[in-house]
This record gives structure tokens, sequence and C-alpha cells, in this order.
């Protein structure tokens, strides 16, 4: 009888010890929200390809591409729920060649970004970042989210920076006849910013798909910047840099609106 | 045999209750082996080496496929034999042919190598140092996505990745087997290091004495301790003028990573651990030879704004060193070379998938 007893509750251990991944305590109903991210040249749409006119200038641009991560939302107890693997690459661009033409990035337009499994709630406040974290920036190794070596957003040039580009605006700048390229990127680490938006009015989550819409500013993204001058912004020129990451986490981005579908 | 009996009972309880967890083994740890005076092994949290992670990564550094041609494995331009490195100045063994604007670093001690990867230190660690030389057109060309696709076409390697890392082969675990294998290239037994450790039998001439007393004085500032670096960029004075800003600043040596002025012609203090191997020497490999190189540091140090200040004698550039003290620098520097490294089965070739 003891024998037994003992097999029983041997079995029990090994039974219990592998239900783990069956069970589902404390079930907490769920709910899916969609971020977009509008981009907008000051009233109109972004377009790429196409004439605006910002501070009597006028711009074609051909690339807009930033990294949305490490997103959390915020319910009205104060609770944070922060997104797995959220490391989101929003973009309108043309094709794009990647390592140096061996293949090709397609042309792209991606403004929405879908996060599932949140718990059930009222939430008021969202917060993410623009570019990449220290630690993924600094290790193109790890995989999180949409972080890839693939999309062009990395600089692995022979005995370059091995890191992400965060933001990358790209065009030209017509005066005249003249036409001159610009480049307006940020990607060191000290560009990365985080930033905490309230929404106008709490959105439920859980039931119909909420949806938060940000827009997106590019006038504000170049605003402060003397182009004429400095046409390429990138590593060299951490200032402009630094005023470019600044513009995106406190002019650029703003929230326009919240739903249920 | 009521005791069999139960006992067979729990085993199979093991086997089959968990079975779905049991079918891919856990991979089990690497210790690296370093020498006692050796600094402490840092943690690599985020690659923690496996004895299955050294072996993948070393089937990978030997393994032409992961050139666009299948011509060109890593191993290509860093020989054994040579400490890892390739005995050219600037290599013409990339994939297109075209001369490469650096020359190839010979790959020691890595582990320690916290501060940077490359002669100008533009890559972090090596996990992402590795997609340099796979994509760079002139080196490996690799197109990234078609590696993965042609590696997963290679049962052997789906076993391997999935052991090592529990998933299918991506690329970024690519580079991480590639730098724990990487990690392994511990070189500390030269006959120096036997003599400094008061092995028994273990003497070095009376030449090389002097050479070590001269290097100590002379030398060890930058090539400091039993790394023989200190992990620092110095400008040691090869070149004055940094106005050729041509291949995104390739010839700008530090600066090009820092935009920092101060930082204009310093490049990366190379270890002189098995230096006898790896010429010829510098970032472009320009001086031949050992002779060649403290020919330079005794009077051949161009002065400018960045010029390391060691390396000036009385206000005037260079070490100025004798003839004579030369060659007891270079004759110490032999004592740097580990035949046990250049000869360990561990890091020669593996049979390949």
């Amino acid at each position: 009888m003891k024998r037994i007893l003992t097999l029983v509750t041997i079995s029990a251990l090994f039974l219990g010890s592998c239900s783990k991944d069956d069970k589902k305590d404390n079930i907490s109903p769920i709910g899916q929200a969609t971020l977009t991210f509008d981009s907008r040249v000051n009233t109109e749409d972004f377009a790429l390809n196409k004439d605006f006119t910002i501070g009597g200038t006028k711009y074609k641009f051909t690339q807009l591409r930033y990294w949305v991560s490490n997103v959390s939302l915020i319910n009205d107890k104060g609770e944070t729920y922060n997104v797995p693997n959220s490391y989101f690459l929003l973009e309108e661009n043309n094709a794009i060649d990647v390592q140096g033409g061996a293949f090709s990035y397609p042309a792209r337009k991606r403004e929405e970004v879908t996060i599932s499994d949140i718990p059930a709630g009222n939430y008021k406040a969202v917060s993410f970042s623009i570019g990449v974290d220290a630690e993924h920036n600094d290790n193109l190794s790890l995989q999180a989210g949409e972080l890839s070596q693939l999309n062009g957003m990395t600089n692995i040039s022979w005995m370059w920076h091995t890191s992400y580009i965060f933001s990358s605006l790209k065009g030209s700048r017509i005066v005249g006849t003249d036409t001159t390229g610009i480049t307006v990127e940020t990607g060191l680490n000290t560009n990365y910013r985080s930033l905490k938006v309230d929404l106008p009015a709490a959105v439920a989550i859980g039931g119909k798909t909420a949806s938060i819409k940000f827009n997106v500013d590019v006038t504000k993204i170049i605003e402060g910047l003397d182009l004429a001058k400095t046409p390429v912004i990138g590593a060299s020129q951490k200032t402009e840099m630094t005023l470019v990451a600044d513009n995106y986490s406190k002019k650029a981005i703003l929230v326009s609106g919240t739903s249920n579908k | 045999m009521r005791q069999y009996t139960f006992i067979l009972y729990v085993l199979g309880m093991l086997i089959f209750s968990c079975k779905k967890a049991n079918i891919i083994p856990e991979p089990q740890a690497y210790r690296l082996e370093v020498p006692a005076d050796f600094p402490g092994v840092p943690v690599f949290a985020d690659n923690v080496m496996s004895r299955q992670g050294v072996e993948l990564g070393r089937m990978l550094f030997y393994d032409k496929r992961l050139s666009g041609n299948n011509q060109i494995s890593c191993a290509s331009c860093h020989h054994q034999s040579l400490a890892f490195s390739d005995g050219l100045a600037l290599s013409t063994q990339g994939f297109s042919g075209k001369q490469l604007p650096r020359s190839a670093p010979a790959l020691m001690n890595l582990a320690w190598e916290n501060n940077g990867l490359f002669w100008d230190g533009g890559s972090t660690n090596l996990e992402s140092q590795a997609f340099g030389p796979l994509t760079n057109e002139d080196e490996m060309h690799q197109n990234l996505e078609e590696l993965v696709y042609e590696l997963q076409q290679i049962p052997a390697y789906v076993k391997k990745f999935k052991a090592v890392f529990g998933d299918d082969i991506k690329t970024g675990y690519i580079a991480m087997a590639l730098a724990q294998f990487q990690r392994t290239l511990v070189t500390g037994n030269a006959p120096y290091d036997r003599y400094r450790r008061g092995e028994p039998g273990a003497e070095i001439t009376a030449q090389q004495k002097i050479g070590l007393a001269l290097f100590q004085q002379h030398c060890a500032t930058c090539h400091a301790g039993v790394l023989f670096t200190d992990n620092e960029y110095h400008n040691n004075g090869i070149d004055a003028d940094f106005t050729n800003d041509a291949l995104e600043g390739l010839f700008l040596g530090r600066f090009r990573i820092t935009y920092n002025l101060a930082d204009l012609g310093k490049f990366k203090t190379p270890t002189l651990r098995n230096i006898a191997l790896t010429a010829p020497y510098m970032h472009d490999g320009r001086f031949k030879d050992l002779a060649a190189v403290l020919q330079h540091y005794a009077d051949g140090v161009k002065r400018s704004a960045t010029t390391d200040a060691k390396l000036y004698t009385n206000g005037q550039p260079g070490l100025r060193l004798s003839k004579a003290e030369q060659e007891n620098i270079i004759a110490f520097l032999q004592t740097l070379t580990d035949d046990t490294f250049i000869n360990n089965r561990a890091f020669s070739e593996p049979a390949l998938p």
C-alpha cells in the first residue's frame, strides 16, 4: 500500500511538473490596439516624389523611416504594460539598395503598428522611443521585433560603425533650378529618445480594436536646421543630430485622436 | 524484482512525461581556459559560450559558404599559422579582387578586447563586427538572406543551430556562434610566459632580457600588461597629414568613429603577442618587418597635433633608440611567439557538414 501511495505521489509529481504550458491561471481578457503614425507635411498628407513648400523652400522627399521601439501602454490605474519585442520600423520609401545593391528592399508604406495581447483596461497614455536602445544598437546579433540587418537601417560598410540608423529622412531641396540632395539621419546612442504621450481621452482596450492616431509632421522634424548650409546630417553633425532627435521627441509626433472600431 | 519494477516505472515517467522538452539536449557550458596570470574572463551575458556554440562557430569560421561566391571563408584571411592574420599588407583575396584599404588584423585574446573592434574601433563587439566582412562587397560579399537559406539546406547545420540557440538559423546566431569560437582563441603560452612564470627550464637569452627591459621602458605603456595592449587608440606618428577624407574618412583613424579632432590618426594598439608571425605591420601593412617598425619608433615618428606624447624624446619626435637597442627589442619580441597557439588542434579547420 505504501509502495502504491509512493507511485501515485511520484506520478502526480511528474504530471504536475509538465502541465505548466497547459494551465492558464488568472486568465484575464486581452485586447488589441493599433497605433497609426500618419506622416504629414504641416496640414498636408506626406507623400514621396511630390513637391512640398516648407518655409518658402520647395522639397521633394524620397524616404521617411524611423524606429518606434519599447512601446508601453499605461492604464487609468497607473499600471504599465510593456509590449514585448517592440521594435517597429515605420516607413515610407522608394526601393532601397541594401548591402551595396546585393539586394533591394522594396518600396513600402507602413504607418500602422498593431499590438495584440494587451491586458484589457482603460488606457490613458502611451510611451515609446524613437530609435534603438544602446543594448540592441551596439549588438547587431540580438534579434528582437523587426530589428534586422536586411532592411537598410544598419550601417555595416567596411570598418564603420556597426549599428542601426534611428531615423532617416531623404529627398531634395529645390531652389530655382538648383536641386540639392538632403539626408537627415540620427543613430548615435545619445540620439535615443523616449516620449510619453497622454491620450486626449482614455481608450478602452479589450473589446473592439482600439485605435490611437499620431500625426508625424515632417516640417517639425527639420525645424531649426539650416539645410541650405548643411544638407547632409549624419554621424559627423552631432549638434544637428541632437536637434533632430529632440524634434522627434518634442515636436514632430503629436496624438491626433483615439477610437474603437 | 519489485525494486527494479519501481525504478523502471520512475524512469518511464521521466522519459514520457517530459518527452517534448527532452528532444534537444541543453548546450553544455564552455569554460574558457586561460593562463592563471591573465585577467579574469569577462561574462558575455548576451551570448553565453557553450561547447556546441564554439564548435558551430569554428565550423562557420572555416566554411566558404559564408561568402557570396562560396570561395572565401573567415579563415581565408585569418590563417592559424600566422596567428590568424594573412601575411599581406592589403589583401586582394576578397570577392571583388579589389585591394582592401586596411590590413587583416590578427585574431588573439579577443575575449578581452572590450573597447571596439576594427583598427578604428567602429564595431562594439564581435557579434556586430562579423556583419562587416560578411557583407562588404570587396570581402565576402554575402547576401545575408541567401546565407540563411543556404545553411538551412544543410540538415547538420539546422540541427546544430537548434542545439545551440534553440531556434531556426538566423543571421544573428551566425554572428553569435562566430564570436563564441573567436573568444576561444587564447594565446598565453609563449617562451616569455614560461620564463615569466618561472617554469622549470624556461629561459630566454641574455639579449632578450636586455630587450625586455628596453621594451618595458619604451613600449609597455601602450603595449601593456600580459595582453600587450591597452585596448586604446593612439597616433603613433606614422602619418601627420589628415586631409584625405576619402572612403568615408578611412585614413583618419579613430576620428572616423568619434568625429573628435583629438582622435585624428589614432588606431587601436594591437597586441604584440605572436608579433613575429603577423608581418607586415600597421593598419595598412606599410612596414614589412619588425626592423622597419623599430626604425620608425626610433627616428621616423612624425610630429602632428595628435602624435602621442609618449613618442617624443626631449621635445623631438621619436624614441631615439640605437640600432643595438632596436635589435635587442626585436630579440625580445621573438619570445612572444606561442607555438602551442598556432598548433592548437581546437582552432584548426574541422570537418564541415
